[in-house]
């Protein structure tokens, strides 16, 4: 408190201890476009939800090939998300150099989760982004989400961004660890628009025991209005 | 010095080596070990520097720990060598070289595997191999005795016969040979994780 007065560092534990700049952070995924993630035992796909822009623009790139058998998503703030997909592309050719092999799901999130950590310890601001990341190693298909404060989590189905708590209810109503590649696209569009009241514009990514290549599925659809 | 030889079969793998430690032309140990055990999956022969060798071994031995605690299961035989070659290109770019030679033998989830890698950090895979002092002549009975198809114990006499005859024409080996095999078998299974 006393150095709050003196205006230099910022404050890291409020009064109850929780961390508050990493809260905030947060906050502001909560605020990012929904975007949800489904592993089933044969595959996994990455479902994001692409906010509606002004004509003439592009919508942005939502889901981020890692590498071969790598894939990522995120919600937050795009710069923040970006920053985060691009410490996973370089270190999944770090491992590469290393180790002459594909990094696996579970080092990818967890170098992820120790870079995001690093801010939650230093007078910065953290990362206002969370990801999820999917993808095919030896133990098979993996996903996992990595929060501001460097907390990962390793599941069958996560949802970030607006309308999460949503989102989050209708996959876990919906999922079965059997569901074919087009009931979990479903599945994953059913969540994204109960947060959103819109699934034309989504973007997906799939990974399967199969291929073990992740793969971007275009299915973005021209709105209506605008045909 | 020295003479070490590896055998890739469908079996498994087989190292083998003599037991000669040269300091000049004294003999300066006739019981050196020169199979290193890294875990139950692999072995590693060297050949050159022995404290050079041994720190390379030790130090991936503790990555191959730290990496396995970390992912969830071993690095394979290829990315241990890999950690050994990255290592030895690092000691040659700087000009501390570390004067060593490895032939790493292992099983893992893809199966039976024998590498290679020496000073210059180039890393190879190979169905035989020697190297040492008296490789060239281990490689004359390699050469001729190697077959596909070969089972563990074939490997096994192959191995220490190339070594065996390495010792009775190259001064740089001798006093006994020792010969290790690790079997498919001893492979860790990855896991799963549903």
């Amino acid at each position: 408190m006393e150095s709050q007065q003196l205006g230099r560092t910022p404050y890291f534990y409020g009064p109850e201890g929780a961390l508050v700049q990493v809260d905030f952070a947060l906050e502001a995924v909560n605020r990012g476009s929904t975007t949800v993630g489904i592993r089933t035992n044969e595959h996994a796909i990455l479902a994001s939800y692409l906010k509606p822009t002004r004509p003439l623009l592009d919508p942005a790139e939502k889901i981020y090939q890692i590498d071969q058998h790598l894939g990522a998503t995120g919600a937050g703030y795009i710069g923040d998300v970006m920053k985060l997909i691009q410490e996973l592309r370089v270190n999944s050719q770090k491992h590469r150099l290393t180790f002459d092999s594909p990094i696996d799901v579970k080092t990818a999130s967890e170098d992820l989760s120790a870079y995001l950590h690093q801010y939650t310890i230093y007078a910065v601001r953290p990362l206002g982004a969370s990801v999820i990341i999917t993808g095919k190693d030896p133990t098979g298909v993996q996903m996992y989400q990595i929060d501001p404060s460097g907390t990962y989590f390793r599941g069958s189905g996560f949802s970030i961004g607006a309308g999460s708590d949503r989102s989050i209810e209708i996959i876990q109503n919906g999922y079965r660890p059997n569901l074919s590649l087009e009931e979990t696209v479903k599945l994953a569009k059913e969540a994204i628009k109960s947060a959103t009241k819109d699934d034309n514009q989504v973007e997906l990514g799939v990974v399967s025991n199969s291929s073990s290549r992740f793969e971007k599925i275009n299915q973005v659809q021209v709105p209506s209005s605008a045909q | 010095m020295t003479t070490i030889v590896g055998i890739l079969t469908k079996d498994g793998v087989v190292l083998s080596s003599d037991k000669r430690a040269s300091k000049g032309f004294f003999i300066g140990s006739k019981v050196t070990q020169k199979i290193l055990k890294i875990d139950d999956t692999i072995a590693v022969a060297i050949a050159g520097q022995v404290s050079d060798a041994e720190y390379l071994v030790n130090a991936v031995r503790a990555e191959r720990t730290l990496v396995s605690l970390q992912r969830g299961y071993p690095l394979s035989v290829r990315e241990t060598t890999k950690l050994i070659a990255n290592i030895a290109y690092q000691g040659m770019k700087s000009y501390q070289p570390y004067f060593a030679e490895f032939i790493i033998a292992g099983v893992d989830a893809s199966g039976p595997h024998v590498l290679e890698t020496d000073m210059s950090g180039a890393l190879s895979a190979e169905n035989f191999v020697s190297t040492g002092s008296g490789s060239p002549v281990a490689y004359g009975v390699l050469e001729s005795g190697y077959k596909e198809g070969m089972n563990l114990e074939q490997a096994r006499v192959l191995a220490s016969s190339a070594v065996q005859a390495a010792m009775e024409r190259d001064p740089g080996s001798g006093n006994g040979v020792d010969v290790v095999s690790i079997p498919n078998s001893a492979a860790n299974e990855i896991i799963v994780r549903a």
